[in-house]
């Protein structure tokens, strides 16, 4: 298989009078994974669906391998496409249903099982082959999918939420197995999910959408760290990133202060672009809380409200001092919390993050 | 509470135990005529024969005619089969098109194939007689099935258009990502999907045009050509005395294909109705 | 789905192509009948057009004002009793019976065979002055009646031939039925509703869709009956059974006046069509739709 880059290029979409997707650009390079992520109606299965051909665009292009192919028919963009409901059919055997194309398009029938041999090997599905589709379940029709879309030996691998109708313990399994997939073949993968587990743990590169356009282009850990506005950092990270407002009571290069309600912050960055007075956000992570020590510099105390134990860490929900504010806050093990006590929380300056009036972020920290 | 709790079943099965009785009486009657000597038929009403014989069958089925209900059975199918299939062929074709492509109009399109169903037939009797007669089609069974190839039986279209919108696009798409044109997508996916409503439209038409008599009437005027509705009504236009037994004996035969194909696939009318009405 | 505007038409082209040749033309070419005098033996392009002469003859035309007359009054009665007998026996059937099938083949049964020469003729015989009825009649002590030989008892067994099949009705009255949710009976029971307000109140504004449906295929096919009145009464005695079908029947096969029985069937079709038209525009007032889908 053969590893193709696809190209979006001002690709625009509108069904009737409505606009999904608002002219967007986007490169994925040969053999990367691929992942689009973003709130149900972002536009994302569009997306996918412009790429497959399933859909054309009002406008702009999309190319595979360099080739334009806006206009090209499906089945000869060299793709193939593993569904959300996995749309196998019905009466046909999973071998049926992975030969079908191949048939279709007048491969030999020695060589179409022996390419349904091999991508069954792949996946440990040798015992599936005989079986109809009623007779498996969530988990195995998922392979049957895949398989039916490897056995085209495509450049690139389309997936439409595949993962969200099995269960949470298959899906986990299942994660692990299309990591271990992509490192076997190596081909383009394009995947598409609202989970940011998912698109953390599988992608070369995610792609955040909203309301149809590119919120940040990145690799995981960098969307983590560094998100360009509010929205990615809102979405990426569980549980959500903190969000409070406040005021910028001093601003330069290097230092700004920030006048929140129960007293300021200082944060060791800044540029020039936000001024004393603006209205501001500040955003802090709940994994970058810790229990304040006697000699923190810079301490939020409140109350706890509710506690989430999880065993491996612990999840406490803080009503601030003075404010409406609530803080979540992730600590690790079993924290000593109890829920109606007083608590003080701090957190390393440079962990927070700092979003201007439109929500854009400021200064992002080096890596 | 509690008497009133057990007298309602009892209620229930006695209503539906005695209409339905008085439902199949006829029908039982008939068939137990046909076993009668002639003489037997107007002297009693049991329906069990008390001297059962097989004159009626015999004689009926030679007719007074020179032709035997063989010759009247074999026209009979030889008008319902090519309908049968025909019809299946155009109503899935068309209703194909009307469930999966966004052809200009298409609503109201389908808004005057909904009015075809429920135009009285009878307005269009004699100008298609006439049609027919040009087309020189006359004393044939073309008449009887041409139509049908053009999708004329609007409820069917409905039907299989219901139950075509009733499946996701999803296994279409897949069919064309595996390279298939709309018409090997029809036939290698589609059709064998939604196999059960084609059974149904199979079936009703069947049903329907068994009992066909009007058509017949109209354009079939040689009796070598006629179907069992019309050697039927032939049957009972003698002059002389009727043969009852006979009469009655050719109609249990009439009826029997009918009974076959409703007992073996029952499960078909039901649904289809349903298919097509309250979900419509 | 497919995208595709010419296919899409290629696959329609079957039921357009039907639909102007079979369905739009001769619809049209049977208005334009009405106005000439053609007769079937002629050629056709002798017809001549003579206005609106046919219509003329057709108030005058005892006979048409007589089949006209029973026409309504079979349609009218018929329709209301076979949809309130489905309607009962469906109510009366959908209860947990292990034996709801053979009910529902049962009743279902005739509705298929009824339409039937087969059936049509048994009935001439079940109804004659020896037949079958007369003699549970005469066993049971009552006299012998001339069904068939009396205008209103002949009228009668016709209608009740239509009744026999009310299975068609029942079984799409059933399925409604049984797609009430259970839930809502059981709301009303606790509410403290009796069988009667249940039904009147709870079952039938729900069931107002299917009424409806109902109602309309029952009228549309009530006008167009043939079999019956051809087959069991020839549309005697005295034309008290001479529906609107059998006399556009004769007019054009046996009389081969085929101007005049297109105005007959012009007339029939506007009939219908008022009598559909008004439920239509009166199902705004009480037919109940559960879900607002305008699909």
């Amino acid at each position: 298989m053969a590893q193709s880059s696809v190209a979006l290029r001002d690709v625009v979409k509108t069904f009737g009078a409505a606009p999904v997707i608002k002219g967007l650009s986007l490169t994925v390079e040969p053999g990367e994974f691929a992942v689009f992520v973003g709130p149900s109606g972002c536009g994302k299965s569009t997306l996918l669906r412009l790429i497959a051909g399933l859909e054309t665009p009002t406008s702009g292009t999309v190319r595979i391998s360099d080739r334009d192919v806006t206009h090209v028919h499906p089945s000869k963009r060299g793709i193939a496409m593993v569904f959300q409901s996995y749309a196998l059919y019905p009466h046909m055997t999973v071998a049926q249903n992975m030969a079908f194309g191949l048939k279709i398009r007048g491969m030999t029938k020695t060589e179409a099982n022996a390419r349904v041999k091999r991508a069954a090997d792949i996946l440990q599905m040798d015992q599936l082959l005989d079986r109809k589709p009623r007779a498996l379940s969530g988990g195995q029709r998922q392979r049957a999918a895949i398989g039916r879309a490897i056995v085209r030996e495509p450049d690139v691998f389309l997936f439409d939420e595949p993962l969200s109708n099995l269960d949470a313990a298959l899906r986990g399994q299942m994660r692990v197995e299309l990591a271990r997939l992509h490192a076997q073949l190596g081909t383009t993968m394009i995947y598409v999910t609202h989970d940011q587990v998912e698109a953390m743990t599988l992608a070369n590169k995610i792609v955040v959408l909203n309301g149809g356009r590119i919120e940040q282009i990145g690799r995981p850990l960098d969307l983590y760290r560094r998100p360009a506005n509010v929205f990615v950092a809102g979405f990426i990270g569980s549980p959500k990133m903190n969000f409070l407002d406040g005021k910028v009571s001093a601003s330069g290069v290097g230092a700004t202060t920030i006048a929140l309600p129960d007293g300021p912050v200082a944060l060791p960055f800044g540029d020039g672009r936000i001024k004393s007075g603006d209205v501001v956000k500040i955003g802090v992570r709940p994994e970058d809380f810790r229990l304040a020590r006697d000699d923190a510099a810079r301490a939020f105390e409140g109350r706890v409200v509710l506690v989430e134990p999880l065993g491996g860490e612990t999840i406490a929900h803080i009503a601030l001092d003075g404010g409406a504010e609530t803080l979540v806050v992730k600590l690790s093990g079993e924290a000593y919390v109890a829920a109606g006590a007083p608590i003080r929380v701090a957190v390393e300056p440079q962990r927070i993050h700092l979003f201007d009036s439109d929500g854009v972020a400021v200064a992002p920290k080096e890596a | 509470m509690n008497a009133r709790q057990s007298l309602q079943p009892l209620l229930r099965y006695g209503i539906l135990i005695g209409v339905g009785f008085v439902m199949i009486y006829p029908l039982l009657w008939m068939i137990g005529g046909a076993f009668k000597p002639n003489s037997e038929i107007f002297s009693s009403i049991g329906f069990i024969p008390q001297s059962p014989t097989f004159d009626g069958l015999e004689k009926g089925w030679k007719t007074s005619t020179e032709y035997t209900f063989a010759t009247y059975f074999a026209n009979t199918f030889a008008i319902i089969i090519p309908k049968v299939i025909v019809t299946v062929i155009s109503s899935v074709i068309v209703a194909f098109g009307f469930a999966r492509f966004s052809v200009p109009g298409r609503r109201f399109l389908f808004g005057v194939l909904i009015a075809t169903v429920l135009l009285p037939k009878s307005v269009l009797l004699i100008p298609q007689y006439l049609m027919f007669r040009e087309f020189g089609w006359l004393d044939t069974f073309l008449p009887l099935y041409v139509p049908s190839a053009f999708a004329t039986e609007g409820f069917f279209v409905f039907m299989i258009v219901q139950f075509m919108r009733s499946f996701p696009p999803d296994m279409e798409e897949a069919a064309m990502m595996d390279g298939c044109n709309s018409l090997q997508v029809l036939f290698y996916v589609v059709v064998p999907v939604i196999l059960p409503a084609v059974i149904s439209v199979a079936l009703f038409q069947f049903m329907w045009s068994i009992n066909d008599f009007l058509g017949p009437l109209i354009y079939l005027s040689s009796v070598e050509n006629y179907p069992i509705s019309l050697a039927l009504k032939m049957s009972i236009d003698v002059t002389e005395a009727t043969q009852w037994n006979q009469v009655l004996a050719m109609s249990t035969l009439a009826l029997l294909p009918s009974l076959i194909v409703f007992f073996v696939a029952q499960r078909y009318f039901v649904e289809g109705i349903s298919l097509g009405s309250v979900k419509g | 789905m497919y995208g595709n505007r010419s296919e899409g038409l290629a696959y329609l082209s079957p039921f357009l192509i039907g639909l102007v040749v079979f369905t739009l033309f001769p619809f049209v070419a049977s208005l334009a009948l009405s106005f000439t005098d053609y007769h079937l033996q002629d050629r056709l392009d002798s017809a001549r057009f003579v206005g609106i002469d046919n219509y003329a003859s057709l108030v005058d035309d005892r006979t048409f004002k007589q089949s006209l007359f029973v026409t309504l009054i079979y349609v009218f009665v018929t329709v209301p009793l076979k949809l309130a007998f489905a309607l009962f026996i469906a109510y009366v059937l959908n209860f947990k019976l292990r034996a709801i099938g053979f009910f529902r083949t049962a009743y279902y049964l005739p509705s298929i065979l009824g339409g039937s020469v087969a059936v049509a003729v048994v009935w001439r015989y079940v109804f004659a002055g020896d037949g079958l009825i007369n003699q549970v009649l005469e066993g049971l002590g009552a006299g012998g009646v001339n069904w068939l030989g009396e205008p209103d008892t002949a009228m009668f067994t016709i209608m009740l031939l239509r009744l026999w099949q009310f299975g068609s009705a029942m079984v799409i009255f059933l399925a409604g039925l049984q797609a009430i949710p259970s839930d809502l009976y059981e709301a009303a029971k606790i509410d403290g509703a009796g069988a009667w307000r249940t039904f009147f109140r709870i079952t039938l504004p729900i069931l107002t869709p299917v009424v409806f449906f109902n109602f309309i295929m029952q009228v549309i096919q009530a006008f167009q009956e043939f079999n019956g009145p051809y087959i069991i009464t020839g549309g005697g005695p005295l034309k008290s059974t001479y529906l609107l079908p059998l006399m556009i029947y004769e007019e054009s096969f046996k009389y081969f006046d085929m101007g005049y029985a297109s105005a007959i069937s012009w007339v029939l079709f506007a009939l219908t069509a008022v009598c559909a038209a008004a439920a239509f525009s009166s199902s705004r007032y009480w037919v109940f739709y559960a879900q607002d889908e305008a699909k």
